[in-house]
Formats: structure tokens, C-alpha cells, sequence
């Protein structure tokens, strides 16, 4: 059938067929299902989950009507959790919908093992205590979890995962993978076969920068005791002599080797948080490990011998100024050496699950050329158990957040999401849910909070009266706009989680709708 | 009962125009609805398509083909019935979306796809003194910007990436990159072949005798009477890419430095087929229902498998056959179209096959598509992130709470924690000849260029006017629009003119002002004489300077901007220079320069067809900050 392929055909391009399996194969269950809820579902649910579960045990209010598009007059008084569903199953027919009529906090007391079904959950709105418990669940149950809350124009996402692998991170920002610094024979075979010197003009300005900078390297290696350069001077000097190989002003494949130039000054080998992940301890691989950690395994038997120290060669080349013969023939030598390298990681990979006990072609050809092109960009993301962060803190980090200019106001709105709860538990309502208790309010939640503070071992510490002002001028009203914002942000990082591409964000998310500023708190 | 939000009294009073309802326009116009907006107008063009589905949530299946605008109005009144929302299926550059309609709003919300339309809602809102909030997404990358007059910059103060383009040549003579192959089987072919042919077609330039050649050439897509299609096909297929390829390896000066195309005939490729033919003639006719796509008929479902040349040879002719047989009414009145499944394949197959003879890597009709139909990836999260800040923004200025404006810039670049990178607006651009009356300044050959060359690639193509007035000290030179008969005379023979032979002579020196009165923006340009431009370089044989230094214009020129990656990292690298680290951050997207043409004498047949072919953007726009790096270490707020 044709049509997903269209339906899709926008969102593809970004995480391709696999990651749009990975989401249609995967089940989703909200708890809550108010307007931060239903925008995140709602975004799911457009991008082709393969099913959805949503848990609320409350019914459609007048005041529902103002902020949820989800539910409409013909819902008021009805199950708010099977009007939503009813609405999302409309959004998206392939997409199986379900609903549960239940408050989520007593299915976290009283049915723990109902949450073991899910791929992950998404838990909106949901108080500290609640949130502990089933974060708990969650990682017993090997099921992902993200909790997102907008309260008034602030929002909060914090994703719960004990571990979460990723292959293709796709960073924005990464240098290609020339070794320009380090060529193999063939290359520098090909680079030696061309003349820098020739006289033909035409010829000279289409000499790829590659080449140019492949031999420039060489010689200046040859002429400084093997070394390249690497002081400020000599960078320039060599970039000086980049210069002085230009025939004409216009010659842009020099200028493109000039631009360029740092590529050859560029460390050897991989990076620190490769050579991290390579030491990591789940590394020593056992029949439990995942395929990432085979891989991972695969790849460091690699580096340290056939590699060189290298990761494999990704294969491909940017575009550059050059003859579309030279440019062709310079492709063919890259797409060689990386298909190389992928053969010799292949065989490791099927030596270490035979090693392991594992069927040896139980990780398939297309996923380990996958992670040789991407050996250079993984990822492991870890997150602390919310019980943790909550009753220990990162300390010293909390101490530089609340006086640093650029993270107090965050940290502060951190601190006062968390001290309204135990303000809704002690007077039974939100600060500033009714006007006429706003005067009393605002003391009562600024004594709550500083509490909340000395409980986490920061005495002395403050709060902007503003920020408590304001905080208590929300009155735990759920924006729409806001909610709009919140929800896009966590059924962004639930599309990470899936389909295992990008990287999820790796601490607690603190939206401000005042300024606009958006920061991640490591705690 | 919950204390209402500060901001609800300055949205009960009022009145938003929407421009565009496609992906952040449907999130946009849900979140109005559900913040309180009572009054709302919207206008959108298009109608619904399927690959709007997966984000454009307020449309469903058995919406495609209706009307955007007014689809998504029915939509929200269902859950919030008791607002206004008038819908308007119109394009914003319509007339009757003049200054005078622009001036009943309180505020405009551009959710728009183009840079055109961008432009043109700019114009109209800085003479309407009605305030912009402008927007774009492109996959996980967005931005939302503020723009009031006379207090920040306007749209157009930052200048814009150009839509890609290439010069004619390396379309029709010299590809090197699929992109080429594409653009040629795209503009070039396809239009030739099933496009409006009255419409001028560089398909067949070449360096030879122009008049004999092209009346031979035409011949050949002439269909005979007694010619059925099959061999109309192969006669096709053989002059396109065979016998032109023969053609261009005859000028031996071309191929000096460069590899030399194969010619490709049907014969050789497919040289089983007649009888094969013949059998499946037999059993598509048997069927009442042919899917017209050339795929399905020829039992191929994969669209990421690459065809080898066999089979882009079988695609090409099957598709050729299918819109004969299938869709001859359209023939002569197709343009393509990214969701007409034939035409893709169609433009797929003659891609591959010309990029197969120049010795290009071929592609899949996946790949082939995003490139043909210049499509921006788009998810429905980031609309959803960026139509809450588009909300937000709008709230700051209903309620003129000037200090507090942000663009704000949707960014993915975890090491440095920033989703969102909130910048304070700058004022306006003294240098902007749109919101600062600055005139510009245009080197042209006034001896041999004609006025239309000035009106159609500086006044309507980097100029964004709809209906420009042009005029000569107070001498008017041409109109647009509204005109009495007896003037229409006048303009279509001074745009036949050359500048320096006009009734009042336009010469280095001369001072043209141009106007749009639809736009009520007036704008003069200086007037430099200059005998030779760089085909290469300056194809248009025409250079516009003026709303940066020239210097600055040339960088921007070099820098492309068409996917997420490149966007970001033009920000990023903004954002290091800040930092002034010892590694000098460079794009990786820096493009492959063609082979040089300076060294290649052309024919005089040849110069006159130079002209470049636009790739026009076709999904949400992302525009970015760029260039003038002195800008972005105004003060950050992150």
C-alpha cells in the first residue's frame, strides 16, 4: 500500500523508514490528559505510533473548554479521557486508540504491572510524590519515561531512562571524516600521482583541495621531523604557503584548501567521549549485553588494531572545486577504504557473538554499516532515578545555578514547581488559585519554598520575589500557547527515544514563557 | 475559579490576520482559538494534499483537494464555536489585500512557505504600521521574529538566501551533480515535452547554426500521425539521449578537461524489449483499471531502490506512454508537480538516465523527489513548539510590552543546552531599502539590456514588487496593473527597449524610481553603466547592490542555505566567532564550484540564451540570521 508512504513522506526524510517502524511498532500511554497531554499525544499520534493509552479518571469541565481543542461542548460531563481518545483516533485511523477512566495516581498505587505493556509512557502533570513511584515502575519494567508539566507560562520535560544507546545521533555541527591528517596508501597514492605544479591553468584550478592539502601536509611533515603543524605560527606559515601555490586570484579550489587548512591540524584519532564510551564497563560483553554493546565491542578491537587508532572511514566527501573525473575518482578511493573498513568490523562483530554464545548473524549487514558510518557519533545517555535528584541533588551544582545571573531564574522556577505541590498538599489548592487568597498566598508559598531549599541543604539561599509573584499570579493555570510549546518539546524527545535517532535532551528541561529562555539543569 | 492570565484583556479586543494554513498555520490558529482570540481572519491559497497529514492535524483524508483555509475554519469552530474565524482561499498577493485591509488588524502572523509572499506581507504591514510576527520551521529548526515598525528590523533588513539557482550551460551541457540532471529533466524536459509550448525551452542549446538546428529539433518532437507511441518513446528517448550527447561530443573544445558523456540509445539498452513489450501490452489491456504510475505497472514498490539504467530506460518509456494514453487532455498544460506520482517517476527516470551517460552516481525515487520538488523535511513537533512562541509573541505585542520582544531560534545542539535561543530584536537596518528608504544601486549594460530584463529579474525577482510603476525623473517609463488602452501601447514598446534608447534615456548616473501600489512601497535605484559581466558569477548580466556592503553581498551569494544541517550551522558559526577560539569553525555545505566557462568561447546563439533556472522553495521556509556577524554579538539572552 502506497499511502503511509505519503502521509509520512515529510517526516521520513528526517528519521527515514526505519525510525517510522520503530514509531509505528511502539505503544504510548498519557497519564492526564489536559491540554500538556493531548498536545503531546496529539503529535504522536500525527507522526504514526503504532498505538496510544490514555489514562484520566476525571470528566470535561466548562473550564476544559477554553485550553483543550480535544474536547468540545458535546463532551462536557463525559469520561475526559474517552472524549480525547475518541479525537486522536480520528487524527490518525492506523493509530490504535484506548482509553483507561482512572486517576493515574491510583494506578500507580494499585497496578504498578499495568505499565509494563508500554513502549514508554508519558506522565503530564503529575505531582513529586507520584512521580517517584512510577519512575520506579518504569525502570523495573525496562518501559521509558518522560514527564512533562506546564504550569502558568513555565514548563517542565525530564526524560527516565536507566540507559538509552544511540547510533545515529545526527550532530548539526561535524566535521567530515577526510584524514587529511592521517591519509591511507591509497589516497595518498592518488594524491601523488597529481602535479601541483602543472602548468595547464585549467587543470591547476580543478586540482581538488583534498589533494592539494594531502601533499601540502606531506611536505611540510618531510621538513619539520614528521610533525604537522601545530603552534599558532605554524598554522599560518602553512597557510602562507597554501598561498603561495596559487597561480590566480580566482582559483577556488585553493581558496577552499585555505578555508580548510584546520582539517590537517585536526587531532588523530577519536574523541574523548568516544574513548569514554569504549571504556565504559558494559563494554565486557556477556550473552545479556545489548547489540550496542557488541558493537561498541566490534569497534574497539578495531581501533587498536586494523584501525590504526582510527574509527572506520565514513566514506563520503563534501562538495568541492574539481574536475568531475578527479571528483569521481576521489568519491571511488573513499567509498573503497570505508567499505574496508566495514568488512574487517563486520567479522569482529560476528566473532563476538560467537564468542558470546549468539547467533552470529543475529545483527544484521545494514545495521553494522550503520554504525561504521556513525563510529564517530555515538552517543549513551544515562538519567538519574528521580527519587535521587529529588532528595539529593547534585549540591555543588545547585549552589552555582542559584547564584549564577544566567540560571537562577531557571533553578528558581525549578524550586517553585516542586514547593507548589507541597503547597497544594498542605492547603489543599494551588497558590493563587483564588484571588481572594492571593495575599496570603504569596508568603505562604516563599516560606514553603525556602523550606524546600534548607531540605536540599541550600540554607541561606533566596528566591526573586518577582518569580514568587508571578508563580502565584499563574494560579496552576495550564496556557494553551504554553502547553502548545511543552507538549511539541516532549513529543519531540519521545521521537528520539523511539527511533533511537538525535540525541535526547540529558537533564531537567525548565521552559520560561517569559523571556523565551529554555535551559537543561543537570541536578 | 483560576485568576485569568495577565495577558486575556488585550486578546478580547483583538482583530489577527493569519497568512497561511498549512503546518504551523493549523497549530497557530488551534492555539489563537484555545487562547482567546475572538476575531481571526486567515488567508491560504492552497488546497489539502496528503503529505500534509502527518502535521497539519485540523485536515483529514477525505479534506484533500478543499480549500486550507476554509477547512481548518470549520475545524476550529467545532471546538470553539463562538469565535469568528473568516477564511479566505486567496493568495495574499491579491489585490484586495491591500494597506487599507491591513491597517483593520491589530496584528499579522505569517505562517507562510515562501520567501515571496514573505516579502510582500512585510511591505504591506510596515504601510499599514501593523505589526509582523514572522515565522518558519524545517525540520527540527525554527524561528519566530518580531518586526514593528520604526522599532526593529523589518523582514526584509537581514538579507535573505537566495533561491538556488544554476546557469543554463551546466543544465544543458556540463552537469556534474545529480541536482543537474534533475533540474534539466524537471524544467528543461518534462516542460518540453508535456509543459505549455509556447513557453521558451532551452532544451536544445547548443553551439552550432541556431535557425537551421532548432527548426530540425522541433521536428523531432512533432508526433507523426503514423507514429504510435511506443515509437514515439524511443524517437524521444534516442534524440534526448543519444543523439544530443553525439551532438555535444562534437564540439571537442567542451571536453578538453572534462569527462566525456556516453551517448545512451534504446536499442542498446533495452534491446529485448519489442517482444517483451508485446506481452504486457496484452495483459494491461485486459485490466479496466491501470494505476497511472509507471511503477505499479511495472511491478516495482520499492521508491529507495536505485533503478539501474535498464530500468530507468523502462520507467522513462512507461511514463511517456502513460501520460499519452492515460492523461493526454493535460499534455501541453502540465507543470510538475512533487505529489503527481507519474511526473516524478517520470523526471526520476530521464535524471538517472542523462546522469548515467555524464558518469553521475544515480539516485532513488525518494531522493529524486526531495531534490525535484525541493521539499523541507517537516514534523509536527517543532510547529507545535513554534506556534506556542508565535502565540506568546503575539500577546508581548498586543500589549506593547516592547522590552520584552524575543526572536527566538528552535535550535538542536544539546552540548550547549539551548533548545530555544531567545535574541532581543534589533532595530531597523538604517541600511534596509524597505523599511529605510536607502535607494540601491545596479550596475547594468544600459546599451544592450532591455527595460523587461529590468523589470522581470530586478523589480519582480529580487525587488518582491507585484505591479511596479517605473519611472524616470517624472517621466513614467511602464505601469503594471490598471492602465488605459492607450498607454498599454507605450509600455510593451519601451519594454522592448534598451534602457539607453528609452524615451527619457536611462544611462550611468540616471536615478529610476520604482513603486508598488499595492505594496505602497517606493524605492529608487542608481543606475551604473557597466559593459561586461561574468557569466559565470553574474549570469543575470545584471548586479544589485545596496542593502549590505558588497563585500557582505558576495559572501551571502556563496552560502546556501536548503536544509536544516546548514542552517544551524551558519547560527553556530555566528555563535563561535563570538568566542574567537584558535579552530576557525567552517561550513561543511561549502559548495563544489563548477568547472570555469571563462576559458570556453561561447557563440554569440549561445550568450543570448544564458539565463539561470530558479529552484524555487516549495515547503516552510526557514530564514535565518546570517552574514553580518557584528549583528549577532548584540546581546544574547540564553
Amino acid at each position: 500500500m502506497a499511502e503511509p508512504k505519503v502521509k509520512y513522506d515529510r517526516q521520513l526524510r528526517i528519521w527515514g523508514e526505519q525510525g517510522q517502524a520503530a514509531l509505528e511498532k511502539s505503544s504510548i500511554c498519557l497519564l492526564n490528559c489536559g491540554p500538556t497531554g493531548s498536545e503531546t499525544l496529539k503529535n504522536l499520534v500525527l507522526g504514526g505510533v503504532g498505538s496510544i493509552t490514555v489514562v484520566d479518571g476525571s470528566k470535561v469541565e466548562v473550564g476544559d473548554l477554553g485550553n483543550n481543542f480535544l474536547v468540545d461542548e458535546a463532551s462536557l460531563g463525559k469520561s475526559k479521557a474517552k472524549c480525547v481518545c475518541s479525537f486522536l483516533q480520528e487524527l490518525n485511523d492506523a493509530v490504535k486508540a484506548k482509553f483507561v477512566e482512572e486517576s493515574p495516581e491510583t494506578l500507580i498505587e494499585t497496578n504498578p504491572s499495568f505499565f509494563s505493556q508500554f513502549t514508554l509512557v508519558v506522565a503530564t502533570q503529575l505531582v513529586e510524590n507520584s512521580m517517584i513511584k512510577l519512575d520506579r515502575i518504569c525502570r523495573e519494567a525496562n518501559v521509558m519515561l518522560i514527564f512533562a508539566r506546564s504550569y502558568g507560562l513555565t514548563g517542565f520535560v525530564r526524560i527516565s531512562v536507566k540507559e538509552h544507546a544511540v547510533i545515529e545521533s545526527k550532530p548539526d555541527h561535524f566535521l567530515d571524516d577526510l584524514r587529511l591528517n592521517n591519509p591511507w596508501p591509497e589516497l595518498k597514492r592518488f594524491a601523488d600521482d597529481i602535479d601541483l605544479n602543472v602548468q595547464d591553468p585549467v587543470a591547476h584550478k580543478h586540482i581538488p583541495y583534498v589533494v592539494i592539502l594531502v601533499k601540502m601536509a606531506d611536505e611540510w611533515a618531510k621538513s619539520h621531523g614528521g610533525r604537522l603543524p601545530s603552534t599558532r605560527e605554524e598554522k599560518k606559515e602553512f597557510k602562507e604557503l597554501l598561498k603561495a601555490g596559487m597561480v590566480a586570484q580566482d582559483e577556488d579550489n585553493y581558496k577552499e584548501a585555505i578555508d580548510s587548512a584546520f582539517k590537517v591540524f585536526a587531532p588523530r584519532g577519536i574523541s574523548l567521549e568516544s574513548q569514554q564510551i569504549l571504556n565504559d564497563s558494559s563494554a565486557e560483553v556477556d550473552s545479556n549485553s545489548s547489540d550496542f554493546w557488541v558493537l561498541v565491542t566490534a569497534l574497539k578491537d578495531f581501533i587498536a588494531n586494523e584501525g590504526g587508532g582510527d574509527a572506520p572511514l565514513e566514506g563520503s566527501i563534501p562538495d568541492m572545486t574539481s574536475s568531475t573525473e578527479q571528483y569521481v575518482n576521489l568519491q571511488n578511493i573513499y567509498h573503497a577504504k570505508a567499505e574496508a573498513d566495514f568488512l574487517v568490523i563486520e567479522r569482529l562483530v560476528r566473532s563476538t557473538l560467537k564468542k558470546i554464545g549468539r547467533d552470529s548473524n543475529s545483527i544484521s549487514k545494514s545495521t553494522i554499516k550503520s554504525f561504521c558510518k556513525n563510529a564517530r557519533k555515538l552517543k549513551v545517555c544515562r538519567y538519574r532515578l528521580i527519587e535521587d535528584e529529588f532528595n539529593s541533588p547534585n549540591l555543588p551544582e545547585l549552589q552555582k545555578y542559584l547564584t549564577d545571573e544566567d540560571y537562577s531564574i531557571a533553578v528558581g522556577i525549578y524550586i517553585l514547581l516542586r514547593a507548589v505541590d507541597r503547597f497544594a498538599a498542605n492547603y489543599n489548592s494551588f497558590p493563587g488559585q483564588f484571588d481572594s487568597a492571593m495575599d496570603e498566598d504569596i508568603p505562604r508559598l516563599k516560606s514553603t519554598a525556602i523550606a524546600l531549599l534548607t531540605d536540599l541543604g541550600c540554607n541561606g539561599a533566596t528566591l526573586a520575589e518577582d518569580l514568587i509573584n508571578e508563580m502565584c499570579r499563574f494560579g496552576a493555570a495550564e496556557l494553551h500557547a504554553v502547553a502548545a510549546l511543552v507538549g511539541g518539546i516532549a513529543s519531540q524527545e519521545v521521537i528520539k527515544l523511539i527511533t533511537k535517532q538525535f540525541v535526547p535532551m540529558s537533564g531537567t528541561y525548565i521552559f520560561n514563557g517569559i523571556d523565551h529562555k529554555s535551559q537543561l539543569l543537570s541536578l | 475559579m483560576a485568576s485569568s492570565p495577565p495577558s486575556s484583556s488585550a486578546i478580547k479586543d483583538a482583530k489577527v490576520l493569519m497568512v497561511g494554513a498549512g503546518g504551523i498555520g493549523c497549530e497557530l490558529l488551534k492555539t489563537l482559538a484555545l487562547s482567546g482570540f475572538p476575531d481571526i481572519h486567515i488567508i491560504d491559497m492552497d488546497t489539502i494534499e496528503v503529505s500534509n497529514l502527518n502535521r497539519q492535524f485540523l485536515f483529514r483524508q477525505f479534506h484533500v483537494g478543499q480549500s486550507k483555509a476554509k477547512v481548518a475554519r470549520d475545524a476550529v469552530l467545532k471546538f470553539r464555536p463562538h469565535i469568528n474565524i473568516t477564511p479566505y482561499h486567496a493568495n495574499v498577493k491579491d489585490p484586495e489585500f491591500n494597506v487599507d485591509f491591513f491597517k483593520q488588524f491589530n496584528v499579522v502572523l505569517n505562517g507562510l512557505d515562501n520567501l515571496d509572499a514573505r516579502r510582500h506581507v512585510n511591505r504591506l504591514c510596515l504601510a499599514a504600521n501593523v505589526p509582523l510576527v514572522e515565522s518558519g520551521t524545517t525540520g527540527f529548526l525554527g524561528q519566530v521574529t518580531v518586526h514593528v515598525k520604526g522599532k526593529t528590523e523589518c523582514y526584509e533588513c537581514q538579507p535573505k538566501p537566495a533561491p538556488k539557482t544554476y546557469p543554463v550551460c551546466t543544465i544543458t551541457s556540463t552537469p556534474s551533480k545529480f541536482v543537474h540532471c534533475i533540474v534539466w529533466a524537471k524544467d528543461l524536459l518534462f516542460a518540453k515535452l508535456f509543459g505549455d509550448k509556447n513557453q521558451d525551452n532551452d532544451l536544445n542549446v547548443r553551439s552550432s547554426d541556431a535557425a537551421s538546428s532548432s527548426k530540425n529539433v522541433e521536428d523531432v518532437f512533432e508526433r507523426r500521425k503514423d507514429e504510435d507511441i511506443d515509437q514515439y518513446g524511443r524517437k524521444i528517448f534516442d534524440h534526448v539521449f543519444g543523439y544530443n550527447i553525439e551532438l555535444a561530443l562534437s564540439n571537442e573544445e567542451t571536453w578538453k578537461n572534462r569527462n566525456r558523456p556516453k551517448p545512451i540509445y534504446s536499442k542498446d539498452v533495452l534491446s529485448d524489449e519489442p517482444a517483451q513489450q508485446n506481452g504486457n501490452l496484452e495483459k494491461k489491456y485486459e485490466s479496466d483499471e491501470l494505476p497511472v504510475s509507471a511503477m505499479a505497472s511495472l511491478g516495482m514498490k520499492n521508491p529507495q531502490d536505485i533503478w539501474s539504467l535498464k530500468e530507468n530506460s523502462r520507467i522513462f518509456l512507461e511514463a511517456f506512454r502513460l501520460f499519452f494514453t492515460k492523461r493526454e487532455k493535460e499534455i501541453g498544460n502540465l507543470s510538475f508537480d512533487k505529489d503527481d506520482q507519474l511526473a516524478v517517476e517520470f523526471v526520476t527516470a530521464a535524471a538517472n538516465i542523462r546522469a548515467a551517460s555524464f558518469g553521475i552516481p544515480l539516485q532513488n525515487l525518494f531522493e529524486a523527489k526531495g531534490i525535484a520538488g525541493n521539499i523541507v523535511h517537516a514534523v509536527a513537533t517543532t510547529n507545535a513548539v513554534i506556534a506556542g512562541l508565535i502565540v506568546i509573541e503575539a500577546i508581548k505585542v498586543l500589549n506593547n510590552d516592547i522590552k520584552n520582544y524575543r526572536m527566538t531560534y528552535c535550535l538542536e545542539h544539546p552540548a550547549r543546552n539551548m533548545l530555544l535561543m531567545p535574541v532581543e530584536p534589533f532595530e531597523p537596518n538604517k541600511s534596509c531599502y524597505v523599511c529605510s528608504e536607502t535607494p540601491l544601486s545596479l550596475e547594468i549594460n544600459t546599451n544592450r539590456s532591455k527595460l523587461k530584463d529590468l523589470v522581470e529579474k530586478i523589480v519582480k525577482a529580487k525587488l518582491g514588487m507585484n505591479l511596479p510603476l517605473i519611472m524616470c525623473a517624472s517621466n513614467l517609463l511602464y505601469e503594471a496593473g490598471d492602465v488605459e488602452d492607450d498607454m498599454v501601447a507605450i509600455y510593451e514598446a519601451n519594454l522592448e527597449k534598451a534602457l539607453a534608447e528609452l524615451p527619457s534615456p536611462v544611462t550611468g548616473g540616471t536615478m529610476l524610481t520604482v513603486e508598488d501600489m499595492q505594496q505602497e512601497f517606493v524605492c529608487n535605484i542608481n543606475i551604473k553603466h557597466r559593459e561586461e559581466f561574468d557569466e559565470e558569477k553574474e549570469p543575470d548580466g545584471m548586479v544589485l547592490s545596496g542593502w549590505t556592503q558588497p563585500v557582505s553581498a558576495a559572501e551571502n551569494k556563496d552560502k546556501s542555505v536548503g536544509n536544516g544541517a546548514s542552517t544551524s550551522d551558519a547560527l553556530i558559526t555566528a555563535v563561535e566567532s563570538e568566542k574567537d577560539d584558535e579552530i576557525t569553525i567552517v561550513s561543511t555545505l561549502k559548495k563544489r564550484k563548477l568547472p570555469d566557462e571563462s576559458d570556453i568561447s561561447n557563440s554569440a546563439a549561445e550568450s543570448k540564451n544564458q539565463k539561470q533556472l530558479e529552484v524555487i522553495e516549495d515547503e516552510d521556509d526557514l530564514v535565518m540570521l546570517d552574514g553580518d556577524s557584528d549583528s549577532v554579538k548584540k546581546r544574547r539572552l540564553s
